[in-house]
């Protein structure tokens, strides 16, 4: 069997141990090792197993990753998401949707300090879904809201995904964070219209919360302050060149604990859970990381990659065709596989062709995640959809699919917006050194 | 004693072994975080390095994520694509746990085997950190311990799917 067949049926197989319910990171390194000892010999895959592993955890690039799951989870502890929501509500909970737009807001913020996609909607989701079933929202709107704006915990920066698809590509983390900031306000200032336009139909969707004077307006902006001091202080030292990721990631988590302790919200329960759910996190996604360099060795010798590249030269299709084309497999991918899993598995094959195309892989990047969030709220593997029917689980799945329905297009339209107008998503990135 | 009463309290020692083996993983992200803070916070405002700070992350984040693996795979944190498996009939499934849980067992078998195989080469070769040459092997074997709960948990659900298979 030549090394191409080998791939190929490789990839068969690890479908399959995806759909046998195998853990990605899991069946990424069963492939692996199993595809590089047909292709060479038992010997060396056996070596490069224990050798990936050992060079994958202790990877100092990698480090940056625990730090800012750390720094999401510690901030979920120290209520700043509760905060946030908090703040928003005061200022346009009186409109009609107005907690859901106010969801979408603090969504939007707790994004700027979280990097996860279901930490946003879970943590997001306790605080909202309770005030909005209070105020009579429909289950469908509020619920689809969450789900739909939790996605933004993976476009504002920082992002976890941004984080690996930047170590994937040996791009800038610091460019790729300011590369989000625009498509994420955009992307929240869409999910907003929506609310708008839903409500503005049918108005008993989303009734009024109730009004406030400015005076407590202004007081509540009190509660958004330390998330833009958490957020200036880790992105923003980033980008002025003060901390290297890790470092910022580091300053954030250790900032988040102080909020937590100044604000006398973080007891020791919530902080050892907080730190029990960092570390879960972040032991899957580095274990995804590792198996996807198992993965990637066999991917090299079966010259899937290259293969791939002349296949294209000869259709010659148009680079935008290509690009589509991509997306559309991504598109189709984030169906069935959580977005980490999707990139780690598909842009070590895909990233010798982006390079020889010349495509910008800072803009490429935030288109990807963008698309591969639409996954993140679709059936089956709809992840956010799971997070938010856990948190309600007395709503049944299919009404929140159905909310997420308007979100999902307001998502489509804002990556078509991102591919025709690539400059939403390059243009702050050149102003940055880092 | 019955077979599923072993296999249960085996498991339930197994449950305990990985959690306090996720409160090491617990201590290696902290002192991460507190080593990078230091040499941030001493570089910045004092003008002093950390010696050996990002050799400390990076065996930290050794013990961090290999300590926290077993009850990662517990608490059903790592990533899986759930929704084919859910519309099999009951017996598909239990014949599809067994074949997993093989292979997850032998997975997790060959990786402790290699990296004890790893550690005593580093062992041998005397491989340290490059900045406070801390010795390497100490922290391969400890990965492979680490795993141990990992293929155990195999291990349980390879023995309660057979069982299941067993009573059909």
């Amino acid at each position: 069997m030549s090394p191409e067949v080998t791939g190929l049926v490789g990839i068969g197989a690890l479908l399959l141990l995806f759909f046998l319910r195998v853990p990605v990171a899991f069946a990424m390194a069963i492939v692996g090792l199993a595809g590089f000892a047909f292709l060479s010999s038992p010997g060396p895959a056996l070596s490069i197993l224990a050798l990936d592993i050992f060079h994958q955890f202790s990877s100092y690039p990698l480090s940056v990753i625990p730090m800012f799951i750390l720094m999401g989870s510690f901030a979920f502890a120290s209520g700043i998401n509760r905060r946030l929501y908090d703040t928003a509500y005061i200022w346009i909970g009186h409109l009609r949707g107005g907690l859901t737009m106010a969801t979408v807001l603090a969504c939007s913020g707790f994004a700027a300090i979280c990097g996860s996609t279901a930490a946003t909607a879970a943590t997001m989701g306790k605080v909202a879904l309770p005030e909005m079933k209070r105020y009579g929202y429909d289950d469908q709107l509020a619920t689809g809201t969450v789900a739909a704006a939790g996605t933004l915990g993976i476009i504002i920066p920082p992002s976890t995904v941004l984080i690996v698809y930047g170590l994937l590509t040996e791009e800038s983390i610091g460019k790729l964070f300011v590369a989000g900031i625009l498509p994420g306000i955009l992307l929240s200032l869409f999910f907003v219209l929506t609310v708008y336009i839903i409500c503005k139909r049918n108005p008993s969707l989303g009734p009024p919360g109730d009004p406030t004077t400015w005076k407590k307006k202004f007081r509540s902006v009190n509660g958004i302050i330390e998330a833009a001091i958490l957020f200036a202080l880790t992105v923003g030292g980033l980008l002025l060149g003060w901390f290297s990721p890790t470092q910022a990631g580091a300053i954030g988590a250790v900032g988040a604990l102080i909020i937590g302790l100044a604000r006398r919200e973080l007891s020791w329960p919530k902080f050892m859970e907080a730190s029990k759910d960092g570390i879960r996190t972040s032991c899957m996604v580095i274990f995804i990381i590792t198996g996807a360099t198992i993965f990637g060795h066999f991917m090299a010798i079966s010259r899937i990659p290259f293969v791939l590249i002349e296949w294209l030269e000869m259709l010659a299709i148009p680079t935008m065709g290509i690009v589509l084309l991509i997306i559309l497999i991504f598109f189709v991918g984030g169906f069935f596989m959580d977005s980490m899993a999707l990139i780690v598995l598909l842009i070590p094959i895909l990233y010798p062709l982006l390079n020889t195309l010349g495509i910008d892989l800072i803009w490429f990047g935030v288109i990807v995640v963008l698309v591969a969030e639409m996954g993140v709220i679709t059936p089956p593997v709809g992840i956010n959809v799971f997070v938010i029917k856990g948190i309600a689980p007395d709503i049944p799945i299919e009404t929140i699919f159905r909310g997420i329905f308007p979100f999902l297009i307001a998502l489509i339209i804002a990556t078509i917006i991102l591919i025709l107008i690539p400059q939403i998503a390059t243009f702050l990135p050149s102003f940055t050194s880092y | 004693m019955k077979f599923t009463a072993r296999l249960g309290k085996f498991e339930r020692f197994n449950h305990r072994l990985s959690g306090w083996l996720e409160w090491v993983g617990i201590a290696g992200l902290l002192l991460m975080v507190l080593a990078t803070v230091i040499d941030v916070v001493g570089a910045k405002l004092f003008n002093w390095r950390l010696l050996g700070a990002i050799d400390i992350v990076m065996l930290s984040q050794i013990i961090a994520i290999s300590f926290a693996a077993a009850t990662t795979l517990l608490v059903g944190r790592h990533v899986s694509v759930e929704f084919f498996v859910s519309i099999l009939p009951r017996l598909a499934r239990t014949i599809i746990e067994v074949f997993v849980s093989f292979l997850g067992l032998s997975l997790f078998s060959l990786i402790i085997w290699r990296l004890i195989v790893l550690g005593y080469s580093y062992q041998s070769s005397g491989e340290a950190t490059a900045t406070v040459y801390i010795p390497l092997y100490f922290f391969a074997y400890a990965i492979a311990f680490a795993c141990i709960p990992i293929a155990l948990i195999y291990l349980v659900e390879l023995g309660k799917s057979l069982t299941k298979v067993r009573g059909k």
